[in-house]
């Protein structure tokens, strides 16, 4: 009897301990804002007066800046190898590394003179055969992923002409391989990269040599990769930077890295901040928003090989059905600006078109434009990443609004790897995307509408735009070239070649208690840039 | 001997009726069960009559990430939408979800399970099947399933049902297994019952009240999966899900700022999960004669 009792007992028991596990897994699920992970270093959110802990929800892929990057890669090899040139909030380019840069009278040379000043960490100075070093590596080698190399079309070779001075013999004349290599190539030190016969096989994992501000020190896989200050850095205050360490870590989201914000474990969130966070940042005590100027553009491209929207008719009526203002305000959350359907946005204001208007949202014509091109029941599949937050909230506007006009989309948000691997194979009706930096009018337009550009999404193979895009490029007089640059961005404009929607100005988010960033465009460069880290200060 | 056949199919309908009466007099007097199965019906209601409670979430307003009010009971999302619309509206396609690949799991499951049990020789090649696939990390290859066939309801339905059917095929089997040697079923076999007849007449009816009760924790457990797989954007991105919900939440930032867009959808998937659970502890309680007596 007492056994009977007892299995009762031990039955009933067995029943409040599910109901109670159940209980459990639903508070979790209610409660599933997640948590910041825990500190390794600081206790209690506390760190340093000189250290920097830097969030970012990417983990490193690969520290050998020659190879193709994930985000925080470069954040961390910019912090170790120079640029030549860097970038100004309206795309010029500064001097970094390189003092001069440019092209011989007859635009077969291009040259570069460096600063003599700067110097590895392991006390090798930096000249002129490390940059020569690095540009015949890339023309040579094509490491993976490199973006330098898709600029080198006419490059014949570099080479060091003296120790401060590297000369660039071209095939022909080619406007963008200076602009181009001196922002986009970081320099790496020959005496260590050259001792790897396969660039594409060097990971650079351990005993790093830094030419920047900081140096890495010690990685935690998919946690923290820590950097220790170097000195002597040319462009920090006496040439000592002004923090003693900068640490990333790595948050799965941008939810958690706010949390640890607000919570004081980190200081500064290096990836944009998604648009409808910003106001409620700005009004939290403790947190500053940067505003970083945007240089690139988000795009919606119809796939040309593909029927209907090989009918410019067709495109127009795509192009007249998107909701353009709204996207803005509320998508966005007023974070943006009309790119007035042109590639060359307002932001290179030294080249931008001002008569070029956006197109009107308007339904019925539309309509109109699909009845004139004799397409109905227009139906098309959209391709996504769902790792940009911003595309993914804004995807089922477009859909929404294009429904008015009777078109159909069908919305295919997908993990970044597979819409690579689609935007590549040309497999979608509409790509949408975003290019964080655009700075040269000419290369970008050469990569974007060229038959064979790397970034041709719109699959688009105009002889008319060709030819006015690879006159200009061809040309290194500038007033000939932006008049080329005008044409071939309202050739794109009138053709509907590529739907440029707006220019974003990003906003990154860090903690108070700090000062004297400086803002570089783009989440790239950002307030985390060389130029940046050396010189911050707590208040 | 079909007439033979013929006539043993007809059973002791009052005996039936008798079992279920008893059954169904156990599970209402039972408290828990039947706030349950109010619960699932109050889901059941909201999933059919969304269109009568609220209008499909859709657009965009410049009500953007406000919180609970008059106007918006459920607060609204990144893109301005009304919460509570995305919840009912959810409600519909995160049962439809549930519904679908708890029933083709549950079918492949039983099926498998039963054929294990009945065919000895069978059992072996079988449980090493269902074995396997048990051993299979599910979540990963859910999440790999998804991305490479693309987001969508049947992709979704198909997904979550495929990894399914395992756990409901060894529940089936085992208590199968207990069944198919009993003197009844040797008398079927004598009779000269084919095959077919013995596992739908005798068998399925045997294990009827382990499927039912795995239906509904299946169902319950898929709703989880469904969630589970749009919050890591593997949904439909076209239909609202509570995972979707969840997902846009997740996506906007909006977790830290703005609690209510995770706490009704949280809430419903914990009714729904609850309350399927508390159905099946009821059911099953009311099915035994020993905890009915209690």
């Amino acid at each position: 009897m007492s056994t009977q009792r007892g299995a009762m007992n031990l039955m009933k028991a067995q029943r409040l301990i599910r109901v109670c596990v159940i209980g459990a897994v639903g508070a979790v699920l209610a409660a599933c804002a997640p948590s910041a992970p825990p500190t390794q270093s600081n206790a209690a959110g506390s760190s340093p007066s000189d250290t920097l802990t830097v969030a970012t929800t990417t983990d490193v892929v690969n520290l050998n800046p020659l190879l193709g990057n994930s985000r925080t890669d470069d954040w961390v090899t910019d912090l170790m190898y120079p640029r030549l040139l860097t970038v100004s909030a309206n795309g010029s380019k500064e001097p970094y590394l390189a003092t001069k840069w440019g092209y011989s009278a007859d635009g077969k040379t291009g040259f570069f003179d460096l600063r003599n000043d700067f110097t590895w960490s392991d006390g090798q100075k930096l000249t002129a055969t490390d940059v020569a070093y690095t540009i015949n590596t890339i023309k040579t080698q094509n490491p993976k992923g490199n973006v330098v190399s898709g600029f080198m079309s006419n490059l014949g070779k570099a080479t060091a002409v003296s120790p401060t001075r590297v000369e660039l013999q071209l095939n022909k004349p080619d406007s963008i391989v200076v602009p181009e290599i001196g922002f986009w190539m970081t320099v790496v030190p020959e005496h260590i990269f050259s001792k790897q016969a396969k660039i594409d096989d060097f990971a650079n994992a351990s005993d790093w040599v830094s030419a920047g501000p900081y140096r890495l020190s010690s990685i935690a896989k998919g946690q923290s990769y820590t950097l220790d200050r170097v000195e002597p850095y040319p462009m920090a205050p006496n040439g000592k930077p002004t923090l003693a360490k900068v640490v990333f870590k790595v948050y799965p989201d941008v939810n958690t890295e706010i949390l640890a914000l607000k919570k004081g474990d980190v200081d500064v969130i290096a990836n944009a901040l998604p648009p409808a966070q910003v106001k409620d940042l700005k009004a939290t005590s403790g947190i500053s928003v940067a505003e970083v100027p945007g240089l690139g553009f988000t795009h919606m491209t119809y796939n040309m090989k593909r029927k209907p929207m090989d009918n410019v008719l067709v495109r127009q009526a795509l192009a007249h059905a998107v909701d353009y203002n709204s996207i803005r305000a509320v998508a966005v959350q007023g974070q943006a600006v009309t790119a007035n359907n042109s590639p060359i946005t307002d932001s290179l204001k030294e080249f931008a078109d001002p008569t070029l208007k956006e197109y009107t949202f308007d339904p019925q014509k539309s309509k109109a434009l699909l009845a004139q091109a004799g397409v109905s029941n227009l139906k098309l599949t959209m391709i996504y990443s769902l790792q940009d937050p911003v595309i993914s909230a804004w995807s089922s506007m477009v859909k929404d609004s294009a429904a008015q006009a009777g078109i159909t989309i069908d919305l295919k948000g997908m993990d970044r790897n597979t819409y690579l691997a689609k935007t590549v194979a040309g497999d979608y009706d509409i790509y949408a995307g975003s290019f964080a930096i655009m700075d040269e009018p000419v290369s970008n337009m050469a990569l974007q509408y060229l038959p064979d550009g790397a970034i041709n999404y719109s699959q688009v193979n105009d002889p008319q735009l060709t030819s006015l895009i690879e006159q200009a490029q061809s040309t290194i007089d500038k007033g000939k070239q932006k008049s080329l640059v005008q044409q071939a961005a309202g050739y794109v404009n009138k053709n509907m070649i590529d739907n440029i929607m707006y220019v974003q100005n990003l906003n990154v988010a860090y903690s108070s208690k700090w000062d004297g960033f400086i803002t570089k465009p783009s989440e790239l460069l950002s307030i985390i840039d060389p130029a940046s880290l050396a010189n911050i200060h707590q208040k | 001997m079909s007439i033979m056949l013929a006539d043993l199919e007809t059973e002791p309908v009052g005996q039936q009726e008798s079992a279920a009466g008893a059954t169904w007099y156990a599970f209402r007097h039972n408290p828990m069960g039947l706030v349950a199965l109010g619960l699932m019906l109050v889901l059941v209601l909201v999933g059919l009559a969304a269109p009568l409670i609220v209008h499909y979430p859709s657009g965009f307003t410049s009500d953007v990430l406000q919180s609970p009010s008059s106007l918006h009971w459920f607060g609204t999302d990144n893109l301005g939408r009304d919460i509570m619309a995305e919840v009912v509206w959810g409600t519909r396609i995160s049962m439809t979800v549930g519904f679908c690949a708890s029933l083709l799991a549950v079918t492949f499951g039983v099926l498998i399970g039963m054929l294990g049990a009945y065919f000895p020789r069978a059992d072996t090649a079988l449980g090493m099947v269902v074995d396997l696939s048990l051993s299979l990390p599910v979540l990963p290859l859910m999440i790999l399933v998804a991305a490479l066939a693309g987001p969508s309801l049947g992709t979704i339905i198909l997904v979550i049902s495929f990894f399914s059917w395992p756990e409901v095929a060894r529940v089936v089997r085992s208590q199968a297994l207990s069944v198919v040697n009993l003197p009844y079923m040797d008398a079927a076999r004598v009779l000269g019952g084919r095959h077919r007849w013995i596992l739908r007449r005798h068998l399925l009816p045997a294990v009827a009240p382990v499927i039912t009760v795995t239906v509904v924790l299946t169902a319950s457990r898929a709703v989880i999966a469904e969630a589970g797989l749009s919050f890591l954007g593997m949904g439909d991105p076209s239909s609202w899900s509570w995972g979707r919900i969840l997902y846009e939440s997740q996506q906007s930032g909006s977790m830290t700022s703005a609690w209510w867009t995770t706490l009704f959808p949280s809430a419903a998937i914990l009714l729904l999960v609850v309350a399927a659970t508390l159905i099946a502890i009821a059911y099953n309680d009311a099915r035994n004669p020993r905890s009915r007596e209690d």
